[in-house]
């Protein structure tokens, strides 16, 4: 009996992959894609939110959970190869993660910010694992070709180290 | 004799104003000069000390009540009564609860940090001298908007100054309780009615000592059926809108509202007296739910006691509201007592709260046979 239960330990031991999170910053689940009826409400409504969000650190965590948002929406679309989306969501997260460090900047004048960085830095480290993984999963450039438009050229590995670069802490 | 019970109230609001001062907190700095610790290692005198002074409070309200009936009480003592309260303004405030620096520290978030206080939780601002003896620091602004923006008077006029912002706020919330009483009065023209509310010990207390903002809510509460019933429905509705705003607990009184507001449309009389006896039965049903939320305060009583006293004041509805107030009041002995939330505190803060006046509402039931008349 006691021989099963060991080898059956050893079989587990040996079967199970460990998996470890970089960073203990938890993403949000994928919310509304584009093309839906949700998505487009949630972009109309969205400047109306950022004016709760006053004050310098409420800003910062409004642009950080945007940013957060935006990487996941990116993430998912490059997952279903649907390039042209992910990218332009990747670029507003981008923008997003800028404002959360300039929002850190202006705060620091005024306000102890140890707290904020902190989460700031853990959220870099959550992000450029996410983009490093697409970069390995994406091809380095994809010509996208819509139906009625013109078509456009993806650099997506470019856009993917810009982003890695403006995450760097 | 009245001289001597005058002097015993005068005494016991005297003693208590000085017995919340051996409750300050070891973290409050700006009062070190006046901790002793005495209330946190001498539990038994401090908790002994807080039943008497209780005790012989609500005597004074049962006896004042009394002697005001028999037209005992001449107006100028009647003020004196409705006024003396005020004396605890000067007393600490955190004794029995620490809000008030909750009020503070929202304040503080919105007027000195400029950030949104439904946003951004005070424990967010490290370093700030307000944590050490902050509680609930880990909460986003508790109330309304309303209470957030109207607490700018009382902030900005304490230029900073910690102790001056702290009494600030509780001659604040003092004045609005002058409003209430003073509406009360003008609701009922009958100086019963204001006793029968300023001199409920659990009334001041709430109001003068721990300078709670329930007063506040309730002021505009009854200035919104003050208004209706002198048909300024503008008016009223801002004073609706704006008590909701302070403390959500309000919009329980919607459904009385808009009957009468309906009422009032149609032309047809209102029975002002059972409108506002059913408007406090709401607040009494939103006061007895107040535990899905966090848990039955003390000073959410004043609530339901506010409408109750624009009602006729009978003797059962005197008895039962003097031994649900004290139950409410005695909700602080486990705490002051154990020194802990935790053990047998909630279990015995339950039986001291629902026990006696369960025995009394079953009281009266029996005496009145009320069952009879359920049955006609």
């Amino acid at each position: 009996m006691a021989k099963t239960i060991f080898l059956s330990f050893l079989i587990f031991l040996l079967s199970t992959q460990f998996v470890f999170a970089d960073s203990q910053y938890v993403l949000p689940y994928p919310s509304s894609m584009p093309g839906t009826f949700q998505y487009k409400l949630r972009v109309i409504t969205e400047p109306l939110f950022k004016l709760w969000y006053f004050g310098d650190l409420a800003r910062f965590k409004y642009d950080l959970k945007q940013s957060d948002k935006y990487l996941v929406e990116a993430k998912t679309l490059f997952e279903y190869k649907q390039y042209l989306l992910a990218v332009d969501s990747l670029k507003k997260s981008d923008n997003y993660f800028e404002a959360a460090k300039k929002d850190l900047k202006i705060a620091e004048k005024r306000k102890n910010i140890q707290e904020q960085e902190l989460i700031l830095k853990e959220a870099s480290l959550k992000h450029i694992e996410i983009i490093e993984w697409l970069r390995q999963n994406t091809p380095e450039t994809f010509f996208w070709r819509p139906e009625k438009t013109v078509p456009t050229n993806l650099n997506i590995w470019r856009n993917l180290d810009a982003s890695i670069k403006i995450r760097e802490i | 004799m009245k001289k001597i019970l005058f002097l015993l109230f005068g005494l016991s609001i005297a003693s208590l104003a000085i017995l919340s001062f051996t409750f300050i907190d070891p973290n409050l700095g700006y009062l070190k000069n006046f901790y002793t610790g005495f209330a946190f290692s001498n539990r038994l005198a401090v908790t002994a000390s807080y039943i008497i002074l209780v005790a012989v409070l609500f005597f004074c309200f049962w006896i004042f009540l009394r002697l005001y009936k028999e037209k005992k009480l001449s107006k100028k003592e009647t003020y004196f009564l409705i006024g003396f309260p005020a004396f605890l303004l000067l007393s600490y405030p955190a004794m029995l609860s620490y809000d008030i620096f909750n009020y503070i520290f929202t304040s503080k978030v919105l007027f000195f940090y400029r950030e949104n206080p439904y946003i951004m939780m005070p424990i967010n601002f490290l370093g700030d001298p307000l944590l050490d003896f902050t509680r609930a620091a880990n909460k986003t602004a508790l109330y309304g908007p309303i209470w957030t923006l109207i607490s700018a008077v009382p902030y900005y006029l304490g230029f900073g100054n910690f102790l001056l912002t702290l009494y600030l706020f509780k001659v604040f919330v003092g004045l609005f309780y002058l409003g209430l009483v003073f509406l009360i009065y003008r609701m009922t023209k009958n100086l019963e009615n204001v006793l029968f509310f300023a001199l409920n010990p659990l009334v001041f207390i709430e109001t003068f000592l721990s300078g709670h903002n329930d007063v506040v809510m309730m002021f505009l509460a009854l200035l919104t059926f003050y208004f209706l019933k002198n048909k300024k429905i503008i008016s009223s509705l801002f004073s609706l809108f704006a008590s909701i705003f302070i403390k959500f607990a309000s919009i329980f009184v919607l459904p009385t509202y808009l009957f009468a507001a309906y009422k009032m449309y149609k032309s047809k009389p209102i029975d002002y007296e059972k409108l506002f006896f059913q408007t406090s039965l709401l607040m009494l049903i939103i006061f007895y739910f107040s535990f899905l939320r966090e848990e039955i305060y003390t000073w959410y009583a004043i609530w339901f006691l506010s409408f109750l006293s624009l009602t006729k004041i009978t003797k059962t509805k005197f008895i039962l509201v003097t031994v649900f107030s004290i139950s409410l009041m005695l909700r602080y002995v486990p705490f002051m007592f154990l020194g802990t939330y935790f053990g047998p505190t909630p279990i015995i803060k339950i039986g001291i709260t629902f026990v006696p006046i369960s025995f009394f509402a079953f009281y009266f039931i029996l005496k009145n046979k009320l069952w009879q008349k359920f049955l006609k």
